[in-house]
């Protein structure tokens, strides 16, 4: 059963489309890779789902996510859909914290937009919540200029998942890791993933995110689809001559051995 | 490195003159009825002009009156009243510009424009249009000035609002499914305070010589009220001979409009990030 469903989602900006005709089916539990290069329209796909494009932009299609088309719920509906049911994950970690706000603070105030439970118990959540993407109890009391990178990307997995939304939406969550770093994250991720059964859009520029753990993969091209399909059929037998392109671009993905040009020609 | 010790413990030292300062003045404008033994309004004619003796520390004026009693309850008169407007600007301004800022779009532009009128005329004019208009009086004058400094403090928020609201966090609290209203308390509101806190300590220096001048022109504070600028303007007759009468209110605005700098001057340190790692 597909979670979350685009349908010709075209999004509008003054001059030109960003996003044309775009359809993408994402199954329950499954993750799926949404793959171009910066500017193809990506995150402005994930924007449109979340209902937070800015207001100059504007979304025609359908995006069903259940039994609502996202597109046509009013503000104070899409509200309760955000976070509850549809998470999303930033790529800048250091942004998504407001600075004079602790951890603890941040998990506060969303378990008290969602949910009805008593101070005591939202704290153990919290703390549980924290533990989960192994980290310490005491991070709930710093402040975000206090953690790392990767402290704080795992914290912002750690509060998307909180309230086991049906789908989480993690916007080239580990571009601005390390690699290291970025390796645990994704690694937890797909730990979380497993023990939830959330689905995962998992939107990113780089193929070498996604062999690993994606189930599916859609190449994205100048706002449209062009490939869609398993992830070892579109890496290993790409149709369209631009995913080949990109295969070739991440070194580690080269099928032929590594060669240098001058050496071989 | 000593050096960066030395003036922080100077400024701290500088601090706490200045709080203190600022307390005792503070106090006793709230206190004045036990320190006053004299009725700062009862005219005496028989005792007028009198130099100052122990019966009063800093003599009498043309009607009489004990000179000490009045800067006092001046104090009380002139930064209350100061206090006050200023808190009734920012009442009204920090809102406006948050949800001007926050909105945007048409909202924004219809706020905006409002405050742009109001901006078009100089603070002293606006006061002196409205009491001219409403008729002179304290009441009036205050009115004048919350309406003339409400679009600073809407303002500075509106632009401060639309700078942090493009950021990620704000984002992300909208993804978290929080209302607008509980972004802006939450999330935005902090990011004002310092600001704010700063721009009305500066201001109510300001604030304190429209009110002292307007009083002093006959449109503010009406006899027998001892507001400071009314009191230069009753001793204004007597310069020659009784100079010290015009110098003991002038002396009190000074010293009050220079603490509130100086307040102001601290909290904008107090505030500056970046001053403060640096140091």
């Amino acid at each position: 059963m597909s979670i979350l469903s685009v349908r010709q989602l075209h999004i509008m900006g003054k001059q030109n489309d960003i996003v044309k005709n775009l359809s993408l089916d994402v199954q329950e539990g499954e993750w799926f890779a949404l793959v171009g290069q910066s500017g193809s329209g990506k995150s402005m796909t994930a924007m449109a789902i979340c209902q937070l494009l800015a207001p100059n932009l504007q979304a025609k299609g359908e995006i069903w996510c259940g039994e609502k088309n996202l597109l046509t719920l009013s503000s104070s509906e899409i509200r309760k859909f955000r976070g509850k049911r549809l998470a999303y994950i930033f790529q800048d970690y250091q942004g998504s914290f407001t600075p004079f706000l602790t951890i603890g603070q941040h998990f506060d105030e969303y378990q008290r937009t969602h949910l009805n439970l008593s101070k005591k118990a939202r704290r153990q959540q919290a703390v549980n919540a924290l533990i989960s993407v192994g980290l310490n109890e005491d991070i709930y009391g710093r402040y975000p200029f206090q953690l790392s990178g990767g402290q704080l990307q795992r914290v912002s997995i750690s509060m998307a998942l909180l309230l086991e939304p049906d789908i989480l939406i993690a916007d080239e969550p580990t571009t601005a890791l390390d690699s290291v770093s970025s390796f645990k994250v994704l690694q937890l991720l797909s730990k979380l993933q497993k023990e939830t059964g959330c689905a995962i859009l998992f939107i990113t520029h780089d193929l070498r995110h996604v062999r690993k753990y994606a189930d599916r993969i859609a190449v994205m091209k100048d706002g449209a689809i062009i490939e869609t399909g398993d992830k070892n059929r579109v890496l290993n037998h790409p149709q369209h001559a631009y995913t080949n392109e990109l295969i070739q671009s991440s070194p580690s993905l080269r099928r032929i051995p590594f060669k240098l040009e001058g050496v071989s020609g | 490195m000593e050096l960066v010790i030395k003036g922080k413990s100077k400024r701290r030292w500088r601090m706490t003159v200045l709080f203190t300062v600022m307390a005792t003045i503070l106090a006793v404008a709230a206190y004045t009825f036990l320190i006053v033994k004299h009725d700062p309004a009862l005219v005496n004619l028989e005792e007028r002009l009198w130099p100052a003796s122990m019966e009063h520390p800093l003599g009498t004026d043309h009607l009489g009156r004990d000179v000490l009693t009045r800067l006092l309850l001046g104090a009380q008169l002139t930064v209350g009243y100061g206090l006050l407007s200023l808190f009734a600007a920012v009442i009204i301004g920090v809102p406006f510009g948050m949800i001007a800022g926050f909105k945007g779009g048409l909202i924004d532009r219809i706020f905006m424009r409002i405050a742009d009128a109001f901006l078009a005329f100089p603070d002293t004019i606006v006061a002196i249009v409205l009491s001219g208009l409403l008729g002179p009086g304290i009441e009036n004058l205050l009115l004048a000035i919350v309406l003339v400094k409400w679009v600073n403090y809407a303002r500075l928020v509106r632009s401060t609002v639309i700078t942090e609201r493009q950021k990620e966090y704000v984002t992300v609290a909208k993804i978290n499914g929080l209302s607008s209203f509980g972004i802006m308390r939450k999330h935005l509101f902090p990011h004002l305070i310092g600001n704010v806190l700063v721009l009305s300590s500066l201001d109510l220096g300001k604030i304190i010589l429209l009110i002292s001048s307007l009083s002093y022109i006959g449109l503010g504070a009406q006899p027998p009220a001892p507001e400071w600028g009314a009191m230069l303007n009753d001793a204004r007759p007597y310069f020659q001979s009784n100079m010290l009468l015009m110098i003991y209110p002038g002396l009190a605005i000074v010293f009050v409009v220079l603490l509130t700098n100086m307040l102001g001057d601290y909290l904008r340190d107090a505030f500056d990030v970046k001053k403060e790692v640096g140091s």
